[in-house]
């Protein structure tokens, strides 16, 4: 064999042994690969604000902020108002994207894990059109009311919030136990426990 | 033979180049129990954090963790089909990325980027 055609025979094993690793890794990170996908359209997609979590306890306002992403997501998410793409939420099927339920709620905090280390803690979500009120059950049996606005993502209607935890309750070890939607009657149709307390 | 030889090289580079830049995963495709939880090794660059799961309805969270207070930073919770997290955190800090199954019985994989 030649010079020449030994160095063709090695290029070629070279590609093919990096086509067969990307694609053995590739078929491991098989769920890796649609977040890669995931992961460019939540870096790189505009997301629409829905709602607010107001600035209090000197940290700054956040929006909430909704976004149907290429990959066939629905991502609902907290970030700061000049980087929307900066933030982290949740991701469900776009055309599902309160998951089954008529309430949807994520939970975001900073510092902890233990709730009196804990420095900023706010909640977000998404309720069905129906809801006419949410409401948090607070560790200590106390609630807290959730400003709802109207939200129209796609072809639907929902209702989106955003909430910022009060400094004194955390510093109390009081937090969210739950996070509960009503109707206009009053009559609970929602509930999402948050795992705390 | 240069021109072969350069024809062969660019596409393995940009292979091997995609493949350094592509998300992480660390923890599964596998199966979950409850209170399930890993963590990705310990690097200065990472900076989004996701829990990815079949369908949505699993009490997830995933955060990061610096190792110097080893706190916990942009921590995210939620029962939705990919539960994920950016922290941008100032230059150099070291930090893993972590996530944890509180309600597994579910398949599911952590990946960072």
């Amino acid at each position: 064999m030649s010079t020449r055609h030994a160095v063709v025979v090695a290029a070629v094993v070279v590609v093919a042994a990096s086509v067969l690793v990307t694609a053995v890794v590739g078929a491991g990170f098989d769920w890796s690969r649609s977040s890669d996908e995931l992961n460019a359209a939540l870096a790189e997609g505009e997301p629409t604000q829905v709602a607010q979590i107001a600035a209090a306890d000197g940290l700054p306002a956040r929006g909430v902020y909704a976004q149907l992403t290429p990959t066939g997501h629905f991502c609902l998410s907290d970030a700061p108002l000049d980087n929307p793409n900066m933030g982290g939420g949740g991701c469900n099927a776009a055309d599902d994207p309160l998951g089954g339920k008529n309430l949807s709620v994520s939970l975001a905090y900073d510092a902890g894990p233990g709730l009196d280390a804990v420095r900023d803690a706010r909640l977000i979500g998404l309720a069905i059109r129906g809801v006419s009120s949410v409401r948090v059950l607070m560790t200590d049996a106390s609630w807290r009311t959730v400003k709802l606005k109207n939200a129209k993502l796609g072809a639907g209607l929902f209702k989106a919030f955003g909430y910022r935890f009060r400094r004194s309750d955390l510093k109390r070890g009081i937090g969210p136990a739950a996070v509960v939607a009503f109707d206009a009657s009053g009559a609970e149709i929602a509930r999402q426990a948050t795992g705390i307390g | 033979m240069r021109k072969l030889i350069l024809g062969l090289a660019i596409p393995v580079a940009l292979v091997w180049v995609g493949s350094a830049l592509a998300v992480v995963g660390y923890a599964g495709p596998r199966y979950w129990n409850p209170g399930d939880e890993a963590g990705s090794s310990w690097q200065s660059s990472w900076s989004y954090n996701a829990f990815n799961k079949p369908s949505s309805g699993y009490d997830s969270t995933v955060t990061f963790i610096d190792n110097v207070s080893y706190g916990w930073h942009a921590t995210v919770r939620n029962r939705d089909m990919v539960t994920y997290t950016n922290w941008w955190s100032s230059q150099g800090t070291v930090k893993k990325g972590h996530c944890k199954a509180h309600s597994g019985g579910h398949w599911g994989g952590c990946y960072v980027n």
